[in-house]
């Protein structure tokens, strides 16, 4: 890349953003800024419902959420000044992106996230990431389901995995567990959505499992974190099982206070199938607390095969939570140094100046 | 010719490979390296490399490999042979290095050190290989230009994996067997699975003739380093005199013979009643080999017939002096030894049966090395695709351009004379493919069409593969740039797609099965850019006739006039017996409708069950 470059980020959401893609793009974006090849980075948000600063070198206009009035201030935007690299923060915008990069000779970014990637999109999607000169992937899984319906060449596709704030680190989660009142118990915690169209976190299968967990000797307790409109079908299943006074809705958790919760718990637990990468996974265990979830999509990488969490079948899953809490207290800092050593920011970094190595060779 | 094999973990976030799965991927490959095996690990133990021998040239075991430059900094993995190792080994003594084997392999070690990626361009010779470079911590691949030795590769994103065969590579237990519509469309299409594809998402071939890099960025893009259709462009602009061809041409296959015959082991030969074996056999005397073993396989149904190739056979033996080994087959063995036949085919393929049964015979003659004809009808213009293609693009071209003619036609002649479509499936194809060079091809070497597919398998398969294949494309840019010429484009096409894909594919495998090393003089770079000048002036039979005057006892005119058989009996006809009690039917009477059911027995009895389901021949 040419220093001084220009940057164009089609985004639907970055700076002043909530959710794991706005995050995942700002950590993009700053990694892009550190690397220090572009003069400018624009980004082009179609939400930022929070107050927000940018780091050096970023510019982010207005948010505008319809759909034509964002192509329009993207056409001109790019129409005003010099594009060189047009990044796509989610499949659904790539047709915009894939255009303002061919009507101004730009590279062309996309990056793919989760279950959006997954499944074959329309064709303006599928066409317009076949003409990216680089497909970032948050997963081998969903590199591997974007391969699947992408007729390009396997050497664009990489994994750029999410990376976990500076932050989350090991702590003493004791007052936590105090004022939750959970003191001497065993616990248990997922933090995810509750979203009634995606129920694949998993937050049903630990309910399932805590009267076996119960009946195996464990004073064992579950911690929600999140909100969503399937939070009553949890609830009414925790009612059937009759352990709703072991399951405890904690809603929606300021972000400052996430760490302390990923402190405070002995196993975070999350039987999803459907996750792009895991990013709670990830703050869990950089976080000291071991994690464990199922060998399914993109939950392997963030657990590493089993190397960093624990990472089974559906039918071990209830089994392996029992022998984690037999097990010795793990050491929370090597496994927060061996969790950063793979997703920390210097990885992230490492990987963003990769991509644009690549991005380089491309033609 | 060995089994190599390797991982590296690139990525950050990617575990360190496991060494059971790259001794469980090299130990798939025992039958191509019974002699030796060897493993390496970099120092982090991000980087395996392992290494199965057939011990050819340097038998010692100073040879055997990985093997680590004296420095410790480069590590190479190779399967092979280089057979201008003495030319390069002069030259680099000549700058001072010194060797401490009388190995080719340790040729690739120096050149690399001294020349970088450049060293390619230096290699006469079939070859696949990898050096790991220690100082700028990546993996370098290259593999020949007409790819006679294979190379895969799979890339999950995190670890970089390499091997001579996809079964190897799956073996490992590490690499996904989600299928490639590409893979499976192709074998539909051309009776082979066309490279890069494999039937395997997440497995490909390195295209002939490319290099790649891989570092911590991850797998580059494969780079082209010399293709076939740059030397017949290159050729067709330089001056060549009418009749040259056969000065030429004695010179070249000469000297390609001579280094052909590099080995520290005896060289034997594949002897049909042809003219590329015979001649290979009188050049082989002519380069001063003494001692010549030549193999023929004779079938039981053709004794005394014309068909049987052992009296002609026997008769240039005599000529030429060499020992004649003929090896009788029959139906019964076929089917005895058709099981170990799908176990050692490393992806589905219509042909290699032969092959098969004569690399076996070699085997049990002892020998580890064998020439062979292969490659002699795809640079001389062999086949009849050298008449077809250009007289069907004349007459049949321009009918493609009127609209909806070709596929209106198609659906008529299926209404009113089902029996002329099914006898003659591609005829009708003319109307719609003949106005390229790819897509008369594409009708010439086709297996099934791309109509006829969606009643073979899932039509999502079906359209997805032809979307990720583009038949047409692979088949064009195996013409481009442009070599100028009707002879130079069949060349090219012939050699870059049913020869790279089939043939020398077919060979690999069956040869290796039985540990056996075919070399090909008449594939080989140095003799396609000596008589590359003279490809565009090539008629149908000259370029034979040619070939059969460059023994200085030339081979007696029957050869040149005997017609060619290929594989279509007796094989055929145990081919059709066996698939059609796989998949009862009408029994087919052609060639071409042989190989159709034939494709269907293969992949029946090779795919995994997963693809047996969607290609419908569960």
């Amino acid at each position: 890349m040419i220093a001084g470059a220009t940057m164009l980020a089609i985004v639907p959401d970055a700076y002043g953003g909530r959710g794991g893609i706005a995050q995942y793009n700002r950590d993009f974006l700053g990694a892009v800024a550190d690397v220090g090849t572009f003069s400018s980075i624009i980004v082009l948000p179609r939400n930022a419902p929070d107050p927000y600063t940018t780091p050096k070198g970023i510019r982010q206009t207005a948010a505008r959420r319809g759909r034509v009035s964002y192509a329009i201030a993207a056409l001109l935007t790019a129409f005003l000044q010099p594009v060189d690299v047009v990044f796509c923060g989610h499949l659904f915008m790539s047709p915009l992106a894939a255009l303002v990069a061919r009507l101004k000779r730009a590279k062309l970014i996309v990056q793919t996230h989760g279950i959006e990637a997954w499944a074959h999109p329309k064709p303006p999607r599928r066409v317009a990431v076949e003409s990216a000169d680089l497909v970032l992937c948050v997963s081998r899984y969903t590199r591997g389901a974007v391969l699947g319906w992408a007729a390009m060449p396997p050497e664009r596709a990489i994994v750029l995995p999410n990376t976990a704030r500076a932050d989350f680190t090991p702590g003493d989660g004791s007052k936590m567990r105090v004022a939750l009142g959970l003191e001497g118990k065993r616990v248990l915690l997922t933090v995810g959505r509750m979203n009634s169209r995606q129920q694949y976190k998993g937050q049903d299968r630990v309910i399932d499992a805590i009267p076996s967990l119960v009946a195996m000797g464990h004073d064992v307790h579950y911690l929600i974190a999140g909100e969503g409109d399937d939070r009553s079908r949890l609830e009414a299943l925790a009612a059937q099982k009759r352990v709703a006074n072991r399951v405890h809705f904690l809603g929606l958790v300021p972000s400052g206070e996430l760490k302390d919760l990923y402190c405070s718990v002995d196993l975070y637990v999350m039987p999803s199938t459907g996750e792009g990468f895991g990013i709670a996974f990830l703050e869990a265990m950089v976080s000291g607390t071991p994690a464990i979830g199922l060998d399914v999509a993109g939950a392997k990488d963030v657990l590493a095969d089993g190397e960093l969490g624990m990472c089974v079948s559906e039918a071990d899953f209830v089994n392996e939570i029992h022998r984690a809490l037999l097990a010795p207290k793990p050491d929370r800092d090597s496994l927060a140094t061996a969790a950063r050593a793979r997703f920390g920011r210097e990885a992230f970094q490492a990987g963003v100046r990769a991509a644009f190595n690549r991005l380089q060779e491309t033609s | 010719m060995c089994g190599i094999n390797g991982i590296f973990a690139f990525h950050p976030a990617a575990n360190t490979p496991a060494h059971d799965e790259l001794v469980a991927t090299r130990d798939a490959m025992s039958a191509r390296g019974p002699d030796g095996a060897g493993t390496w690990w970099s120092s982090d133990q991000r980087c395996g490399l392992g290494h199965r021998r057939l011990a050819i040239i340097d038998l010692s075991d100073r040879a055997a490999q990985p093997m680590v430059s004296d420095d410790g900094q480069l590590v190479v993995t190779f399967n092979g042979e280089i057979y201008n190792f003495p030319e390069l080994r002069d030259i680099l003594e000549n700058e001072g290095i010194r060797f401490r084997t009388t190995s080719d392999t340790e040729s690739l070690l120096h050149l690399y050190a001294r020349y970088g990626p450049a060293m390619v361009h230096m290699l006469r010779g079939m070859f696949a290989f990898a050096i790991w470079d220690n100082l700028r911590r990546g993996l370098f691949l290259a593999r020949d230009p007409y790819g006679i030795k294979p190379l895969y590769t799979a890339n999950d994103g995190w670890t970089f994996r390499f091997a001579s065969q996809v079964k190897a590579l799956l073996a490992g237990q590490h690499v996904s067997r989600d299928p490639e519509p590409a893979g499976i469309v192709g074998f539909h299409l051309f009776g082979n699975v066309p490279e890069p594809f494999t039937l395997y998402r997440e497995i490909r071939a390195l295209p002939a003739g490319y290099t790649q890099w891989i570092d911590a960025d991850g797998p580059h893009d494969p780079k082209p380093y010399a293709t076939i259709a740059e030397v017949l462009a290159r050729g067709a602009n330089e001056e060549n005199p009418a009749g040259e061809l056969s000065d030429c041409l004695r010179e070249a296959v000469m000297d390609s013979v001579r280094a052909h015959l590099l080995a520290d082991v005896e060289v034997g030969l594949f002897l049909s009643a042809g003219v590329d074996s015979g001649v290979l056999l009188g050049v082989m005397r002519d380069a001063g080999q003494r001692q010549i073993r030549a193999i023929t396989i004779a079938y039981e149904e053709f004794r005394g017939t014309s068909q049987d190739e052992a009296p002609l056979a026997a008769r240039v033996c005599e000529q030429y002096g060499a020992q004649h080994i003929v090896r009788h087959v029959n139906e019964r063995e076929f089917r005895r030894d058709l099981p170990a036949i799908f176990d050692a085919m490393d992806q589905p393929s219509i042909d290699g049966v032969n092959t098969w049964f004569v690399s076996k015979a070699a085997k049990e003659a002892g020998l580890k090395v064998a020439l062979s004809g292969l490659g002699g009808d795809e640079l001389l213009g062999g086949y009849p695709s050298l008449m077809d293609l250009p007289r069907w693009r004349f007459w049949f071209g321009p009918l493609t351009h009127v609209p909806g003619l070709g596929a209106c036609t198609r659906m008529l002649m299926g209404a009113l004379a089902p029996e002329f479509s099914q006898r003659r499936p591609k005829a009708l194809g003319l109307l719609e493919y003949s106005d390229t060079w790819s897509g008369a091809y594409l009708l010439r070497r086709g297996l099934f069409l791309p109509h006829e597919l969606p009643r073979l398998m899932d039509a999502e398969i079906t359209r997805e593969g032809l979307r990720r294949l583009k038949p047409l494309d692979i088949l064009t840019s195996s013409i481009t740039p442009d070599p100028h010429s009707d002879s130079a484009r069949v060349c090219a096409m012939e050699s870059a797609n049913y020869m790279r894909n089939q043939l020398l594919r077919d060979t690999d495998w069956a040869g290796m099965a039985h540990s056996l090393e075919i070399r090909v003089p008449l594939v080989d770079f140095k003799l396609l850019e000596a008589i590359a000048p003279s490809i565009s002036s090539l008629v149908p039979g000259r370029g034979k006739a040619a070939l059969a005057i460059v023994p200085s006892s030339p081979l007696p005119a029957e050869h040149v006039s005997r017609a060619k058989t290929g594989f279509s009996v007796p094989t055929g006809e145990w081919m059709r017996t066996v698939a059609a009690t796989a998949q009862p039917m009408r029994p087919p009477d052609s060639k071409g409708l042989v190989s159709r059911v034939w494709s269907r027995a293969v992949l029946s009895s090779w795919a995994p069950e997963k693809l047996q389901r969607q290609v419908q021949v569960a």
